[in-house]
């Protein structure tokens, strides 16, 4: 097989549940070992997105590719090399945790028990307990913890911390992610679907926000956190009317004047210097930031 | 104790620097002040990058770049160490390097209406305070 085919490659998809386009004309490719987020409001397409890459649903256009592969094809070969945590996980609830990643562990061909081990370890998690009997953060940390065990080429996470409160968002997202590409990093890839960003900020490496069906913007982390700034002046007079080329949006209120730049920060720099403003900073958006910023 | 515990390093994602380049300038000035002194192992990747919240592959990064800028090595199967003598480059080309670091700094004191005498002074005093860490960590290591 050709290994320098990209992990996931979507060309043009489009899909429609009724009428309504819910993808369209999607394109993006993921490369091996990146950590990839696609983020986007309820509804903007992400879970149709990922559906299509696991052949539950059928693109009425374009064409999707899984390590070369067509999931529609080839669907065995590619469940082989992923492993997917969708947004909402159920078990058998009579089952306990042990007995349910048995049964999990039955359907793969490998099964590391040290990375099981390690991670109900760090968890917490009480091997012996009926999953039925679990909180919704406990029942998304077995779901996590069966998707890293056969140790798949590429992870499929679904909004993986939604309905999960901070604390545990915070906690275990980077563990997973960090017990996930130990080994073999350069062969460990991630594609995970949010709205909740700020605590994947750290771990994407490229990111494509979807709005209605559609790519609005695809971006690497520190170009986007290069490129867009927020600009703040504030002045000894109202702040002036001044147009600033380059700047997405312009708030002023009072003396106070705020920026949000795309690429052209410098340049707002330079010319707010020039009106003598009594101070002057800027700094860059977080992946949140320019995710709302975006689609404003 | 660990090179984690004392080089307590940060990231800030809104500095608008690159999250790798924020670790590659941390590590430089913790080897610089001694609080990572030549020979001492490097944090490995996977803590650092779960501590900092971010991906491992920045980590790498990092420490790709500070292999090779010559400040650290990497040991298979050891992990990653400071250098002793760290810079491969040439007296020439170190002085050329830094030359341009000075000219962005003099350019920065220009605009910020800081004039020379003061600067002079700044980089006289910044240089001291370095020092004086250095003595705290030779101190802190012979007792």
């Amino acid at each position: 097989m050709n290994t320098s085919n990209p992990a996931i490659e979507i060309n043009h998809l489009t899909y429609a549940y009724s009428k309504a386009d819910a993808v369209q004309d999607l394109s993006l490719s993921v490369a091996r070992g990146k950590c990839y987020g696609l983020f986007g409001r309820n509804g903007a397409g992400k879970t149709t997105t990922m559906k299509c890459l696991l052949n539950l649903l059928r693109p009425r256009a374009g064409r999707v590719r899984v390590f070369g592969l067509d999931p529609n094809q080839r669907e065995v070969e590619v469940k082989r090399k992923l492993a997917y945590v969708p947004d909402a996980v159920a078990f058998y609830p009579w089952m306990t945790v042990r007995e349910t990643l048995d049964y999990l562990a039955s359907f793969r061909a490998h099964w590391n028990r040290d990375i099981e081990r390690d991670l109900l370890h760090r968890f917490r998690l009480n091997a012996a307990q009926k999953t039925g009997a679990l909180s919704k953060g406990q029942k998304t940390q077995v779901a996590l913890t069966a998707a890293i065990c056969p140790e798949p080429e590429l992870l499929l996470l679904d909004e993986p911390t939604s309905g999960l409160d901070p604390i545990v968002r915070r906690e275990f997202i980077e563990t997973v992610i960090g017990a996930y590409q130990e080994s073999d990093p350069g062969n460990r890839t991630i594609f995970v679907s949010t709205h909740l960003i700020t605590e994947f900020e750290g771990l994407i490496d490229e990111f494509t926000v979807m709005d209605a069906g559609r790519a609005v913007l695809t971006l690497g982390a520190d170009q986007a956190r290069e490129r867009y700034q927020k600009i703040r002046a504030r002045f000894a007079n109202p702040a002036p009317t001044v147009e600033f080329k380059g700047a997405m949006h312009t708030r002023r209120d009072g003396r106070e004047l705020e920026l949000i730049a795309n690429g052209e920060g410098p340049q707002i720099v330079e010319q707010l210097k020039l009106l003598a403003p009594e101070s002057l900073t800027s700094e860059a958006l977080t992946l949140e930031e320019v995710f709302v910023a975006t689609l404003k | 104790m660990t090179v984690g515990d004392v080089m307590m390093l940060q990231v800030n994602f809104k500095s608008g620097k690159p999250v790798y380049l924020q670790v590659v300038d941390q590590i430089k000035s913790a080897a610089a002040s001694g609080a990572l002194q030549s020979g001492e192992s490097l944090p490995s990747i996977r803590p650092l990058a779960e501590e900092l919240r971010v991906n491992r592959n920045t980590i790498a990064k990092a420490y790709a770049e500070l292999e090779s800028q010559g400040v650290i090595e990497t040991l298979p199967g050891k992990g990653c160490f400071l250098k002793a003598n760290h810079s491969p480059l040439k007296k020439d080309a170190r002085r050329k390097m830094l030359i341009e670091e000075i000219d962005q700094a003099i350019v920065a004191a220009h605009h910020l209406q800081v004039p020379r005498g003061e600067f002079v002074d700044l980089v006289r005093e910044r240089f001291d305070l370095l020092e004086e860490k250095q003595r705290a960590y030779d101190h802190a290591k012979s007792e």
